[in-house]
């Protein structure tokens, strides 16, 4: 059998494995290593004697993978991002954003909600948790804006749609696991999110505004704050506000001159400054335990699925199964455009399902080569290329794109994970009434991929100044 | 898709075991945390020593790299006990019963094969750098301060073979729900529903905010 069949066939057999429930992670770690066996035993024509001469190095071609592959400066950017979110929580930060977001903004149409769209999508920025951000700000903003005669299926849907923001704004760790795994500049991709993910919150915030001079008794502004009150507010929220610039100026100065230093220590010195807010807010020990231990969960299972991965790709590699499927989609008719908006609709189905680093890290080894060469390749020409940027700047592109889609994927039925935390911390609101309250956010996300996709200098501005 | 699950506990010897083991995963998860709080500590003062005194962390790099294994590895079982590893259970949380558990071994069985092969190529990869003859026991060393290199190698396998004990228990007790008909085991994540995740969720946070 020759190595493309090989590659297939075990390709075909993650995808029923994931499927069937085996945890993501050693799902793709076995497809790799029995891709590995197979390949290497058929090279020795399957004779029987040679099965245990192909175990052994299949074995020790895998076993090389997880420390080889870990030991990067650049993955541990992904540690100090989850510390950030973790932390965050213990220092009382989401209250302090509510307020300040409040007392600024409520003055709009629809101003408390406006209000709950930048609060939590700060929040979720930071926290880097678009589920968990979600719970707590059910149980901050929904009351509230009930209190002034909002629909609360609306509320329900105004907060679930808020924690989406989380992934495109910095701190991103997906968008780091992203960059490491088609091997980009991290700090180009995540100084790429943060237009896209403010960008994403205005046109909620639009949506909102018109929501509230069309219809009445929709939900009245919130007015009559002093500016001392409004100052004064601002000085607990400004912990987040300071992590977010951190990491932009540790990736980019916009004054010219060198950045301030490697993305790792931007992280590293933001989850500094939230820990000594959580230090000086009442954090101690027990708490902090809790939180290194829910770290070292996380980053651990995000790095199983790296390693895991990556012994799959190994075998990719031998098969060049990637190859094969980038010819396949450049020998195609359809415009690259046509081709693009496909997969990236494909994503939107898959994460229906899966989890959005599950997804992204089984799918981009096989599907990131074929975007690139629908472009022309990894070191085109902006002139040259099918979607009029160059190779690099079209995997930052591309990144963001699928990163949003990931996120879109947290509101839309039928198990939009949002909308069940929402859901699950109201006694009062069903699921279904979440999904109700949640659909003129899918509409506006629809409308917002749209752009990005139609314009990509929303994406690329800030990437192509540093 | 499921991140973690509830672990039922009670006095049987297997739950005592699964405690047992669990208190070592905790702590070699508690080492990975701690590690992540160390490199946080040592890129701030890293950042510090040079704009603050034009003088950089020696070897800075070559601590980083050596302390990722720690961070990467050393929780692998502690989240396999909580379920932590994500995976697609839209399909497996429609089973009940002996189908689940059936199901749910043979996933284990397979993730037990393919560690116990891991042990052996990662100990292989340890192996190939560690030498008792040679200078700090090493044949390679990293680039910057020449720190030997087999320590970060080793911990691949130790967390790996942990994670197989794991796993061992785990297949004892999902074959006995199989044998028995249990309802509920013990020592095993059991799947939860997005509502009942989303409201242990909300749980664990009361309070944080």
């Amino acid at each position: 059998m020759d190595p493309i069949d090989i590659g297939l066939w075990v390709s075909g057999g993650l995808l029923i494995m994931v499927v069937l429930g085996m945890r993501v992670a050693f799902a793709a770690a076995l497809a790799g290593m029995i891709g590995l066996i197979w390949i290497f035993w058929s090279k020795k024509g399957m004779a029987g004697d040679e099965f245990w001469w192909a175990l052994t190095v299949a074995t020790k071609t895998a076993g090389q993978v997880p420390h080889s592959k870990v030991a990067s400066q650049a993955l541990s950017l992904i540690p100090t991002f989850i510390l950030i979110g973790y932390l965050a929580y213990y220092a009382k930060l989401t209250q302090a954003l509510f307020e300040a977001a409040k007392r600024w903004i409520a003055w709009v149409p629809g101003g408390l909600a406006v209000s709950t769209v930048f609060a939590t999508a700060g929040f979720a920025a930071v926290s880097g948790a678009s589920v968990a951000t979600a719970a707590v700000f059910a149980r901050i903003a929904i009351p509230e804006m009930l209190k002034i005669g909002y629909d609360k299926r609306f509320a329900a849907g105004v907060v679930a749609a808020g924690g989406t923001l989380a992934s495109l704004i910095p701190p991103s760790a997906i968008l780091v696991i992203y960059a490491i795994i088609v091997e980009q500049d991290v700090g180009k991709l995540l100084l790429a999110g943060f237009i896209p993910g403010v960008f994403s919150a205005f046109i909620y915030g639009l949506l909102i505004i018109g929501m509230a001079l069309t219809f009445r008794n929709f939900g009245p502004p919130v007015s009559g704050f002093t500016w001392g009150e409004r100052f004064t507010s601002l000085l607990p929220a400004l912990p987040i506000v300071l992590v977010v610039l951190i990491i932009i100026l540790f990736v980019y100065n916009p004054f010219g001159g060198d950045a301030w230093g490697t993305p790792t220590e931007g992280g590293a010195i933001g989850a500094f400054i939230v820990f000594c807010v959580a230090l000086f807010r009442g954090m101690r020990w027990t708490e902090l335990k809790s939180a290194l231990l829910e770290t070292a969960k996380l980053t651990v299972m995000i790095f199983t699925i790296i390693w895991g991965v990556l012994i799959y790709v190994r075998f990719l590699g031998f098969a060049d199964l990637p190859g094969a499927f980038s010819d396949w989609i450049t020998s195609l008719t359809m415009s690259p455009m046509l081709i693009l908006v496909c997969i990236l609709l494909a994503y939107a189905v898959l994460g229906m399902f899966m989890d959005a680093i599950g997804m992204l890290l089984l799918t981009l080894p096989v599907v990131y080569p074929a975007v690139m060469a629908l472009n022309g390749g990894e070191t085109v020409a902006a002139a040259d290329s099918a979607f009029g940027m160059s190779g690099p700047m079209c995997a930052i592109w591309f990144g963001i794109l699928v990163v949003k889609m990931a996120e879109f994927c947290l509101i839309t039925p039928p198990i939009g994970l949002n909308c069940f935390v929402v859901a699950g911390v109201r006694d009062d609101l069903s699921v279904q009434d979440v999904f109700k309250g949640v659909t003129p956010f899918f509409i506006a996300d629809g409308v917002t991929i749209a752009l990005l996709v139609a314009f990509p200098m929303i994406v690329l501005w800030l990437p192509s100044l540093a | 898709m499921a991140g973690s699950a509830s672990v039922i506990e009670d006095g049987s010897t297997l739950s005592r075991l699964d405690r047992a083991l669990f208190k070592l995963e905790t702590f070699f998860a508690l080492l990975s945390g701690l590690a992540i709080f160390a490199l946080m500590i040592l890129a701030v003062v890293s950042v510090g020593g040079r704009n603050f005194f034009g003088q950089p962390v020696p070897g800075y790099v070559d601590w980083i790299e050596q302390a990722m294994p720690l961070i990467a590895f050393m929780g692998v079982a502690y989240t396999q006990r909580l379920g932590g590893h994500i995976r697609m259970d839209i399909l497996v949380g429609q089973l009940k019963g002996r189908a689940l558990w059936l199901a749910e071994f043979t996933t284990a069985f397979f993730m037990l094969a393919l560690m116990i092969l891991l042990v052996w190529g990662t100990w292989a990869h340890f192996a190939r750098s560690f030498d008792f003859d040679a200078r700090l026991w090493s044949r390679d060393s990293s680039m910057d301060i020449a720190l030997p290199i087999w320590p970060a190698k080793l911990l691949a396998p130790v967390a790996f073979s942990v994670l197989c004990l794991r796993l061992v228990l785990q297949l004892v007790a999902y074959g006995r729900a199989i044998v028995l008909g249990l309802e509920k085991p013990v020592a095993v994540p059991l799947i939860e529903s997005a509502a009942e995740q989303a409201a242990r969720e909300a749980e664990t946070l009361q309070g944080a905010d």
